[in-house]
Order: C-alpha cells, then sequence, then structure tokens
C-alpha cells in the first residue's frame, strides 16, 4: 500500500518537474517569438544580459518579457480557481467564466472604472475591486441553485446565463464612456495584446499571495471532496470550509481577470488534464492543475502569436480568449457528453 | 386538467386584441421618441405630409423603418423558438442557445469583414447554412440524449465555439472594430433602413408555413410515440420544423445580428397568459409579443442613454436572462434528478 502510494507520489511529481521543463521551454519559445524572430538560445543570452545583439536585449525586455511573464501566472491563477471551484461544487464542469465569477468581476471592474476619477494611478487596487463582483456574482449564483436538488448541468446553465447577464450590464456602462470602449471589450474576450511591465506590476503582488494560499487549501479541498457527510463526521465546518475556498477561489480568479480580462476555459481545461495525470488529491492535484493551466495559457498566447505571423499584422490582433474558446469548447462538448446527471 | 384550468374561449381574441393595442402604441413611442423628440400634433404633420426637410427623412427613412424590422424581426424569432420549444419538448430551447444565431452570426461576419462578393440579397441564404450547420452540430452532439439541460449545454459549448470564430473573424478585420463585435455578438437595429426591411420580407412566407404546421407541433408536443400512432411522420416532421425555424432566424441575424431572448420568452410569456399549450393558439400571440417585447426594448435602447445607443441586444439579454432563470427554477428545480 505504502509502496503503491510513494509510486504514485514519485510519478506525480515526475509529472510535474516534466510540465516545469516544457513551461520553460515554450516560454523561451513565446518571448522569441514575434515580428522579429529571435532564435531562443540568443533569448536566453538576452534575458541573461548577455545578449548576442543589444537590441535583442531591448526586444525581449521591454516588449516580449512582461506578456510571456503575465501569460503563464494569470492562466496558472486560473487554473488553481478551476480546480478548486470543480472540487468544492463537485461539479466536473465548473470554471470561473462558467460560474458567474469571470463576468462578475468585469462588471465591477467596468463599474469602478466608468465612475472613479483617476483609476489609472492605482492599478493595484483593480483584484480587490474585481473580487468584490466575482463574490457578488457567485452568490447570486449559489442563491438561485438548489445544490441537492439540481443536477451539475443546472448549476452550470445558471452560470452561464448569469454570466450573459452581467455581461450585459458591462456593456450598459460602458457605452456611455467610448473613451473606456476598446480596452474593455478586449478585458471581456480576454486579451494579452499590449501588456506592459505595469500590468506584471499589477499581477505579480497578487500571484505571490494567492497562488499559495491556493495552494494551502488542499487539505480542506480534499476534505470537501469526500461529501458533507464524511467532512462533518472528520469534524470540518463544511459550510465554512466550503466559504473560504469559494473566497479564495474567487480572489485567485479575480485578480488575473484585471489584468487579462476574461479568459474562458483555461480553469476548466487545465484541472481536467491535470487529474488524468496525477489523480484526485488536492495535494497533487492543485500544483498540477496550476502548471498544466500556465503551459496552456502560454500555449494559446503563441498560437495567437504564429497566427500574427502567418497571416501579417492583422491578425497579432487576436484576442486569447479566442483562441482557448476555439481549443476549450470542444473539450467542454466533450465533458458535457461524459458527464452523467 | 382541463377543468381546472377553465378560460374563456376569447381570452386569446383578449390577448391578441392587447398586444396589438400595445404594438400601435410602442409604434406611436417609436416615432415620436428620440432626438429630435416631436409632439403628437407634429407627428402627425409629418405623417400626413409629404415633404423631404429632416424630420420627415428621419422619420420615413428611419424611425419608421427600424420599427417595421424590429416588429418584423420579434415576430419572427418568437415564431421560431415556438417551434424549436414543441418539436424538442424542451422549454429551454431557442436558436441563441442552439447555436443556430451564432452558426448564422458567424457567416454573416465572415461575409462582411472579409468583404466576400455576396449579393445583398443572398446573404439570408448563407446565414441559413451557417445555422444549419450551427443546430446540426447541436443536433447531432446531443443525438438521443433525453436530458434537456444537457441538449442545452451542449447549444451553448457550440455556440461559445462559434462566437470565438467570430472573435477571430471580427479580429482579422481592421475597421470599427468594437462596433463590428456587437454586431456580430449581441445584435442591434442601428442605422437599420428600408433596405433591411426588404431583405426580411421575402422570409415572411416561412411565417405562414409555420402556422400551417401548427397542428401537427400539437400532436408532436405529445411525443413520439403517439405522434406515430397518429400517422405523423416524427422525425421527418421534426426536421421540416427545424429548418423552418432556421429559415426564420437566418434572415433576422442576416438584417440584425444575433438579437437574444426574444425567441426564448415570448413563447413562454404567451403560453402563462393563455394558460395553453396549443399551438394554433400559442404562435399568433407569441409572435405578437415578439414583435412587442423588441420594438419595446429598441426604444428603451435609443432613448435611455441618449445620444448614446445600447445595441438592442444587451436590453433584451439584461431583461430576459433574470425571466429565464425564473423559468428554469421553476421547470427544473424539482423535476431533474
Amino acid at each position: 500500500m505504502t509502496g503503491l502510494s510513494l509510486k504514485t507520489t514519485r510519478k506525480s511529481y515526475l509529472s510535474m518537474f516534466f510540465c516545469l521543463v516544457l513551461l520553460l521551454v515554450i516560454f523561451v519559445l513565446h518571448v522569441g517569438v514575434g515580428s522579429v524572430y529571435i532564435s531562443p538560445w540568443d533569448v536566453v543570452r538576452a534575458i541573461a544580459n548577455h545578449p548576442a545583439e543589444e537590441y535583442q536585449r531591448w526586444i525581449v525586455w521591454n516588449l516580449r518579457l512582461p506578456r510571456s511573464l503575465i501569460a503563464p501566472v494569470a492562466g496558472g491563477m486560473l487554473g488553481l480557481a478551476g480546480a478548486m471551484i470543480q472540487a468544492l461544487t463537485r461539479n466536473p464542469l465548473a470554471e470561473p467564466s462558467l460560474t458567474g465569477v469571470t463576468s462578475g468581476s468585469i462588471l465591477s471592474l467596468v463599474i469602478w472604472l466608468v465612475f472613479v476619477p483617476n483609476v489609472e494611478t492605482r492599478p493595484v487596487l483593480l483584484p480587490l475591486v474585481a473580487l468584490a463582483g466575482g463574490i457578488g456574482a457567485i452568490v447570486v449564483v449559489y442563491s438561485i441553485t438548489n445544490r441537492l436538488k439540481d443536477g451539475p448541468f443546472v448549476l452550470v446553465l445558471k452560470g452561464i446565463i448569469v454570466s450573459a447577464v452581467l455581461s450585459s450590464a458591462s456593456s450598459l456602462f460602458l457605452v456611455q464612456n467610448n473613451d473606456k470602449l476598446p480596452t474593455v471589450m478586449l478585458w471581456m474576450i480576454g486579451s494579452l495584446n499590449a501588456k506592459v511591465w505595469s500590468d506584471w506590476s499589477t499581477l505579480w503582488p497578487w500571484a505571490v499571495l494567492t497562488l499559495p494560499l491556493g495552494l494551502l487549501c488542499a487539505r480542506t479541498a480534499n476534505i470537501v471532496q469526500l461529501g458533507d457527510d464524511v467532512a462533518v463526521g472528520l469534524g470540518v465546518h463544511v459550510q465554512r470550509a466550503r466559504l473560504l475556498l469559494f473566497c479564495v477561489a474567487a480572489l485567485l480568479t479575480a485578480s488575473a481577470v484585471s489584468v487579462v480580462g476574461a479568459i474562458g476555459f483555461i480553469g476548466l481545461v487545465g484541472p481536467h488534464i491535470a487529474r488524468r495525470i496525477v489523480g484526485n488529491n488536492a495535494f497533487r492535484a492543485f500544483p498540477m492543475s496550476m502548471l498544466v493551466s500556465a503551459c496552456l495559457l502560454l500555449i494559446a498566447d503563441f498560437v495567437t502569436q504564429l497566427a500574427g505571423l502567418v497571416f501579417g499584422d492583422v491578425a497579432s490582433g487576436i484576442p486569447v480568449g479566442a483562441v482557448t474558446a476555439l481549443f476549450g469548447a470542444p473539450f467542454f462538448l466533450y465533458l458535457i457528453s461524459k458527464t452523467r446527471q | 386538467m382541463a377543468s381546472g384550468t377553465w378560460h374563456p374561449k376569447n381570452m386569446t381574441a383578449i390577448v391578441v386584441a392587447g398586444s396589438l393595442v400595445a404594438l400601435l402604441c410602442l409604434g406611436i413611442a417609436a416615432v415620436m421618441l428620440g432626438s429630435p423628440a416631436f409632439t403628437p400634433v407634429q407627428m402627425w404633420h409629418i405623417l400626413t405630409t409629404r415633404g423631404d426637410n429632416v424630420n420627415h427623412l428621419l422619420v420615413w427613412q428611419s424611425r419608421i423603418p427600424r420599427f417595421t424590422l424590429g416588429a418584423l424581426a420579434g415576430a419572427m424569432l418568437a415564431v421560431a423558438g415556438v417551434m424549436l420549444q414543441d418539436a424538442m419538448r424542451n422549454a429551454l430551447a431557442g436558436p441563441e442557445l442552439l447555436g443556430v444565431s451564432s452558426g448564422s452570426a458567424a457567416v454573416m461576419a465572415a461575409i462582411i469583414i472579409f468583404g466576400l462578393p455576396i449579393p445583398f440579397l443572398l446573404q439570408p441564404w448563407l446565414a441559413l447554412l451557417g445555422g444549419t450547420l450551427g443546430g446540426a452540430m447541436v443536433v447531432v452532439a446531443s443525438w438521443g440524449d433525453r436530458s434537456h439541460t444537457r441538449v442545452i449545454l451542449i447549444g451553448v459549448a457550440v455556440s461559445s465555439l462559434l462566437n470565438a470564430v467570430i472573435t477571430t473573424i471580427v479580429s482579422l478585420g481592421q475597421q470599427d472594430t468594437i462596433s463590428l463585435f456587437y454586431n456580430y455578438l449581441v445584435g442591434g437595429l442601428e442605422n437599420r433602413t428600408w433596405q433591411q426591411v426588404l431583405l426580411v420580407l421575402p422570409w415572411l412566407f416561412a411565417l405562414g408555413l409555420s402556422y400551417l404546421l401548427s397542428n401537427k407541433l400539437n400532436v408532436l408536443q405529445l411525443g413520439d410515440d403517439v405522434a406515430i400512432g397518429l400517422g405523423l411522420k416524427a422525425a421527418g416532421l421534426r426536421i421540416a420544423v427545424f429548418l423552418l425555424a432556421i429559415a426564420l432566424v437566418a434572415p433576422i441575424v442576416a438584417a440584425c445580428g444575433p438579437i437574444g431572448y426574444i425567441s426564448l420568452l415570448s413563447p413562454h410569456i404567451a403560453r402563462r397568459l393563455l394558460k395553453t399549450h396549443d399551438t394554433t393558439r400559442v404562435m399568433p400571440v407569441a409572435a405578437l409579443f415578439g414583435a412587442v417585447l423588441l420594438t419595446g426594448s429598441d426604444i428603451l435602447a435609443r432613448t435611455v442613454f441618449s445620444p448614446v445607443e445600447v445595441p438592442v441586444g444587451v436590453w433584451t439579454t439584461l431583461l430576459g436572462g433574470p425571466l429565464l432563470l425564473i423559468i428554469l427554477g421553476k421547470r427544473f428545480g424539482r423535476s431533474t434528478p
């Protein structure tokens, strides 16, 4: 028994290590691709401040790195949030953008942008603003969902409808402020275009705070996954545990969304792949979900960059949210067909 | 059952008369409101005299065609909703949740943004093709599925896939991107003229055909076994109904974009008010409600945040989403195992 669990543990550490290596490889490739191609080796030299050519260091440090850093970190946060929401709703279809959290965050961000003057000076507050909306949305979805009677489909369907209503509300505030419209439209679809160091400085403090917080929830998540009866038997206050998990997941989502926007399906696909590899135990599934989702978002953004090269300048504006939906929606279909009510 | 919910036979007549009056009032409001707003006297003057000053042009070339298009679109969408809901026996069926609207919108986005040389009057046919493909994806993916929510969720997944295609197409274009996003993802009636009305007009034949089918839809509601027992070719009829519903939706998407929730909700309101599921009575009433809902929302869209216009699809979603949630709660809160 112990031998077996040791083996699975070692196997999952190995796959996590492999995932990390993969992440680094894609990262280097991602930095290298763009209107000026830089070979992987030159990328590494430029990052290490020993560039082959001075212009390469300038491109890498000023143009490419912020985007290449934001993509995996935001992806990891969305993936971890997805894994947490799936664990605590025990619903394989749950995901931040399918449960209303993402659109709620966007709505509160839009209201904040429209009504508060000089918001550009305090971008670090954005995740907190987004958090308020995200929690509000999840409260709405949960209050209209009957957990005992509704199947997994009804929860998601209600989440989707609430999301649609919240997005429409965002549009309502937006059309009155046309100068903010282009930015926020990309927010609503999810985009990594034109990310700069100031976006990174909004993201990283929250990533440092929330990612470990999410990973620490693994124990609680494991207990909640066992079902309410068992959890109570183990002396856990289920409602409180669930609330804690929800808040941390909403915070993860809100922080990511306030920088990259409503990128969908990453938080759905990542955790599923991760669980397929390392199993349901949250101690292993949470970090693995984080790593897989980080890889996925980086790959998706890599695809938008490649499309930019293939189709010329026009296509460099394809928002990464469109790519994740193109690949994520079929996966969602597959999950629906596998899920029993 | 029948004796418990007894209603005067002329209930339908009352509801029809009421919604016709409402539609007339909305028509008057649609002509009067906006900037500039007209007094009734001014409006009478404009409507009864000929001329080509700014006000005449505004009323005859902008407000009246827009109202006409809104009423036609609302009616056609609502009838499509009645047919889909009855044929699938699914209270949540509607073109916006079944991939039909998004399929049509994706085709339209491709035509307009890539500037494909398609004649204007041919565009609804291609939208029809796109809608059929979107709907067919959902039907194939959910073949033999007995869970209503699962079918709808499959439709939502297909719709979001097609919306991603639209987003990609729109970002490939370089023009005024934002309004294009709204055009193909939400739908609106901004800047629509007689041209779009003429585009939709020939497709009104589908409304007549739908009404001819309403008797058979009544039988279909009883279930396939009963329908076959009564000598109906259930599968063939269902396919015909699907195609007809898509033929109602496609020209609307081509002219106004994928305006949501009208076709989902109008049938429900009609059934609730008439207290019947009889399609022959529900269908015309739902059509009127669809017209009232859409033209009413469009007046909101034009006037509430004037001078800025909110795409009417935003309003229909805002108002329709909560209603849909209520239906979902009532229908599935209890019955889903």
